[in-house]
């Protein structure tokens, strides 16, 4: 551990990191761009780099624009990231009060401490995944992966799961294009050679959250937006201690909701948000939603300690636990590192670098974060026209230095467009990455145990207790979302949309 | 008199992805038809697939389940779409069939146009030019001249600025990202 700190900490990874945790910041405070998009792109710029600096950069990028999101939240009242929108409500507030810099300033600590409880749970609990995975086999692989597109469902839309899913349903039926992974057969090639290799998740993840992005924000119109001033920015001690209880609940919150496939930071903020004011003082409960610095702690913490929650199911079972992880996910399989229960013996000791890269980037993200408020702040007035475009080479250099390949181009653009599509009939696009990703295992793994299965009775098949209890799993969520589809909107009003 | 107080903003959770969920009837109805459609395409392309082992192993099982299960889903959609179509008929409201803004989707469309152009550019022109700059390797291909055609397209469509600033930021940004990939991380771009 103490080498993976050591090599993590060498001049040139900790150039690199802060590099990536301020183009994350920066990425993440500009309203539009998301996590996600962030993450999309730069796998282009991480596929330049060697395996331990794509590791730090790309892990400098996640830090980085989580935290970003609370920039522009604060400071413009419109959050960078979805998940900073419980701190745009109270830090705008506060700003307009001209508590802007210190609203700011517990938005880092909060992201800090959020950040180290992450670790912490990730560097507790990894072991014991990992050794409770290697009791997954083909059929229980199958059982997981199908749990992760249909939990990422779920979650992308509250009030419609079946949308969820149908876009992760489609993500599967892409990641089926190619060569079969056990024959060797070409499925829906239409005898075109370039469709034999498959259809890469990197270009599909660019389009979908790169290119469908900008065509969806830059063609609508929108108003100059005029930053509150930001004052002094320095998180005061005694106030973080004040709050350190729900700061630390709220850490392990957000780290168990990451642990969960497809919930992402959105949910972990949000809910996190909400159990905190269920919890707070009534003094502090009358100043929630008119400015409350308790709930920006709630909110920050969660959606950062998320980032150590969702490596849990990426690295010990090949799972992300959510977009952003899947990103990082397609970086790692760049770099010929297969993430899963064998992940120890495969690449021994590349799960203490992680560990230690993810350390050095959340330091470096409390440091660059209170020195890139004021840049962000001038960056704020550029105009959307101008700043949109500039993503469009990234988009398309990102796709292609994948395969070094154009078809790989015009992937990315069919993927953008059909992104921009779904958009436009409120499908959601994470899911669909989900299945991407997750649909190749899914196949294999469901073909070899039915092969194992093929001369078994039912009830072998049922004492595999793992796979019978992510059964019953898959079952509650399937009937959770047929229980929604029948149930009336919440919002009557949605009910003649 | 004591100022009244402002009432709290309300947070309410849509889902990891804002946005998503209830579409027009409508829209609803087309995307399920769509997604029957597709369907149905990989439904009959599974059963076409060949099956070189017993049929637990055969390469068009889980594309044929997925697919069904897919058509299920999507005419549990178009039934979600007709309840809703009936509750706003029995509500007497208004619907509105297409959620969107017309100049804003032309302008997406001439976006989109101007990438499908960038990209076909990027395919067909293809050329490169090593050079040496002050003792610093240099390459020129088709990547930076295209990028800059581009860029200055799109934000003269999306931005009223003056084009000189326009030329500027693409060049500075063409000749920013040409460095980085090419020089620092020897990343080949497209169009050399």
């Amino acid at each position: 551990m103490l080498d993976s700190i050591l090599l993590a900490l060498s001049p040139y990874l900790l150039l690199v990191t802060t590099a990536g945790v301020c183009l994350g910041i920066i990425w993440g405070a500009l309203p539009g761009l998301s996590t996600t998009m962030a993450m999309g792109l730069l796998i282009g710029l991480s596929a330049g780099m060697g395996q331990n600096s794509a590791i730090c950069f790309m892990l400098g990028v996640y830090t980085g624009s989580v935290f970003g999101g609370a920039i522009s939240a604060v400071l413009i009242n419109i959050p960078g990231t979805p998940d900073a929108v419980p701190t745009m409500i109270e830090g705008h507030q506060l700003a307009q009060r001209g508590e802007g810099g210190q609203a700011l300033g517990m938005a880092i600590a909060s992201s800090f401490i959020g950040g180290w409880v992450g670790i912490i749970l990730l560097v507790a609990f990894i072991p014991l995944l990992l050794t409770f995975a290697l009791n997954f086999r083909s059929w229980e692989m199958f059982l997981l992966a199908l749990t992760g597109i249909l939990v990422a469902g779920t979650m992308s839309t509250g009030e419609m799961p079946l949308k969820g899913w149908i876009s992760g349903w489609l993500g599967m039926l892409v990641a089926f294009v190619g060569l079969d992974a056990i024959h060797a057969t070409p499925r829906f090639t239409f005898g075109t050679f370039a469709l034999f290799d498959g259809i890469s998740y990197v270009p599909v993840l660019i389009g979908l959250f790169g290119l469908a992005e900008i065509l969806r924000t830059l063609p609508s119109p929108s108003a100059p937006t005029i930053p509150s001033g930001v004052d002094r920015v320095v998180p005061p001690l005694r106030m973080i201690m004040k709050y350190f209880k729900s700061a630390v609940r709220s850490g392990v919150l957000g780290t168990v909701i990451g642990a969960i496939p497809g919930a992402g930071a959105n949910v972990a903020s949000f809910l996190s948000y909400d159990i905190g004011r269920r919890r707070a003082s009534p003094e502090e409960r009358a100043k929630w939603g008119k400015g409350s610095y308790e709930a920006i702690v709630c909110a920050e913490t969660a959606n950062n300690a998320n980032i150590g929650g969702s490596m849990l199911p990426t690295l010990a079972l090949g799972i992300p636990g959510n977009a952003a992880a899947a990103a990082l996910l397609a970086a790692l399989t760049l770099k010929n590192v297969v993430v899963g229960p064998t992940i120890e013996t495969d690449h021994p000791g590349l799960i203490y670098f992680i560990y230690a890269a993810l350390v050095v980037a959340n330091m470096i993200m409390y440091v660059a974060a209170l020195m890139l408020i004021r840049p962000c702040v001038r960056l704020f007035s550029l105009p959307r026209g101008i700043l949109m475009p500039l993503i469009l080479p990234v988009c398309i250099i990102g796709a292609y230095s994948v395969k070094l390949s154009i078809f790989d181009v015009w992937i990315m653009f069919a993927a953008g467009i059909f992104g921009w599509l779904m958009s436009r009939f409120k499908f959601p696009v994470a899911p669909m990455v989900l299945g991407v990703i997750l649909a190749p295992l899914a196949d294999e793994s469901l073909r070899r145990s039915l092969f194992i299965f093929e001369d078994k009775s039912w009830s072998y098949v049922a004492s595999q207790w793992i796979g019978t209890v992510l059964i019953i799993f898959i079952a509650l969520v399937i009937i959770d979302g047929i229980r929604r589809l029948f149930s009336k909107p919440s919002d009557p009003s949605k009910a003649a949309v | 008199m004591a100022k009244p107080d402002t009432p709290p903003k309300q947070v309410i959770f849509e889902g990891e992805e804002a946005g998503a969920g209830f579409a027009s009837p409508l829209m609803d109805f087309i995307a399920s038809a769509f997604l029957l459609l597709i369907a149905a395409a990989f439904m009959a392309g599974s059963l076409a697939l060949p099956v070189p082992g017993s049929l637990a192993t055969a390469p068009g099982l889980l594309p044929f389940l997925t697919a069904a299960s897919l058509g299920l889903m999507a005419l549990a959609l178009a039934w979600t779409a007709w309840q809703r179509w009936r509750a706003s008929r029995l509500l007497a409201t208004r619907m509105a069939p297409f959620d969107w803004d017309l100049p804003t989707e032309l302008r997406t469309l001439a976006l989109a146009l101007c990438v499908l152009i960038y990209i076909s550019a990027l395919q067909i022109l293809t050329f490169r030019t090593d050079f040496v700059l002050g003792g610093f390797p240099l390459v020129l291909s088709a990547f930076e001249p295209v990028t800059i055609v581009v860029l200055v397209v799109i934000m003269s469509l999306f931005w009223r600025g003056p084009l000189w600033i326009s030329l500027t930021i693409s060049i500075v940004w063409t000749v920013f990202l040409s460095l980085v990939f090419r020089n620092m991380f020897h990343v080949p771009l497209p169009g050399s």
